[in-house]
């Protein structure tokens, strides 16, 4: 075996001087700013920003002024439902062109057409009404308006959970289309 | 002095030269030795683009969440927005009148008081001609004053300058009385269009 080549000594100062991890100019070092500590802040004013902040999703119904009466404004020329609710503490009282609609909502007559159950206003038996009225006449297919009036002291709250369920109803054969009902809302003042 | 022997000159180096390595040992030794020496990668910073795209994002997101609200919802006790199932995207244009449990406030000012009950609307002082009266006056004064200026605007961008239209935040336990005189006040100050504000029910 050969015997190994040494170095002499001023190649091996030469190896040490060249092989030395060089050092960065001043110019060289510090081109990045150090963002880490930035970069904490941020993250923590972001996680306190969205822990506190509720994010809150509206909509807006639209209506127009309300008119006396609460009846439609104009004489009508073609046949028309004229829906009014009235929100009553006992129930909905439902008028129609026909006349006051009688409770079961399949006849006219004097009574409340859709009255309480319980404590609770029977929302889905005003939008299955809606709907049964809507269907009564194929003249009455295009008409999207109600008129809403209720007693002084009903809850607007109230005024919105029927404005709701008298918009539209769910459609059994294609659920994400559901039938229009009323969805233009005007609101009626009690004579 | 001229008797001084001459300074001797440097003896010479009894140590006889090394023998060089040749190039190519010299070399292996030098790629060796600058392997052996380097020094561990440093990160000197962070790549933070793909963090910054990610927070970019996010605030985007909330401004334009938060741009989806027409108006500063105060949050309080005192008015709480009623739930509805709509899904719909809020309307922007209006001006902004809130009906709390204790007073009616247009354009950050407040126009009157709510009484503890308003089954009867607002108290009668503020009313034209009497409790029965559904035009509350204070109300339609500010009004007024929104609506001129609406209405110059309107002229000048080539909108409908016949009407204004209005956001109702209106408290979700307000009697429908009062509710009424606020809506007919704004139908008699020309304002012909109002998108009550709801909470919206939770996407499908």
């Amino acid at each position: 075996m050969a015997e190994t080549e040494k170095l002499s000594a001023s190649q091996r100062a030469k190896v040490r001087r060249l092989s030395a991890p060089k050092e960065l100019a001043p110019d060289e070092e510090g081109g990045e700013l150090n963002i880490v500590p930035f970069l904490d802040i941020v993250t923590n004013v972001l996680m306190f920003v969205l822990a506190t902040v509720s994010v809150t999703f509206t909509a807006t119904i639209d209506s127009y002024p309300p008119r006396a009466g609460g009846g439609a404004g104009r004489t009508p020329t073609t046949k028309t439902l004229s829906l009014t609710v009235i929100i009553v503490n006992e129930g909905f009282s439902i008028k129609a062109s026909g006349g006051n609609v009688a409770p079961g909502c399949s006849d006219t007559g004097p009574g409340i057409a859709i009255p309480k159950k319980g404590n609770d206003y029977d929302f889905e038996g005003l939008r299955d009404c809606a709907a049964k009225l809507k269907s009564a006449a194929p003249e009455f297919e295009s008409e999207e308006q109600v008129t809403i009036s209720a007693n002084p002291n009903i809850p607007y709250q109230l005024v919105i959970g029927a404005i709701d369920y008298l918009r539209e109803v769910p459609n059994p054969n294609d659920p994400q289309k559901p039938r229009r009902l009323f969805p233009e809302v005007n609101f009626g003042l009690a004579r | 002095m001229a008797n001084q022997p001459p300074p001797q000159a440097k003896p010479a180096s009894t140590r006889a030269p090394q023998k060089q390595a040749s190039m190519a040992t010299y070399k292996r030794e030098l790629r060796k030795q600058i392997k052996k020496r380097a020094a561990e990668p440093e990160i000197n910073f962070l790549n933070i683009t793909a963090m910054l795209d990610m927070m970019t994002i996010i605030l985007v997101f909330l401004l334009k969440s938060m741009s989806a609200q027409s108006a500063s919802l105060p949050k309080s006790q005192d008015l709480t927005m009623p739930n509805s199932l709509l899904t719909t995207e809020a309307s922007q244009e209006g001006l902004a009148v809130l009906v709390s449990k204790s007073s009616i406030v247009v354009d950050d000012a407040e126009v009157c008081k709510v009484p503890a009950d308003a089954t009867h609307g607002v108290e009668a002082k503020y009313k034209r001609s009497g409790p029965n009266d559904l035009f509350i006056q204070p109300l339609a004064a500010q009004l007024q004053q929104w609506r001129e200026r609406d209405r110059q605007i309107r002229l000048a961008t080539g909108k409908d300058a016949n009407a204004s239209e209005a956001i109702l935040i209106v408290d979700k336990d307000t009697p429908y009385r009062l509710l009424v005189e606020v809506l007919f006040t704004l139908g008699q100050s020309e304002f012909a269009k109002f998108h009550l504000m709801v909470m919206q029910a939770p996407k499908k």
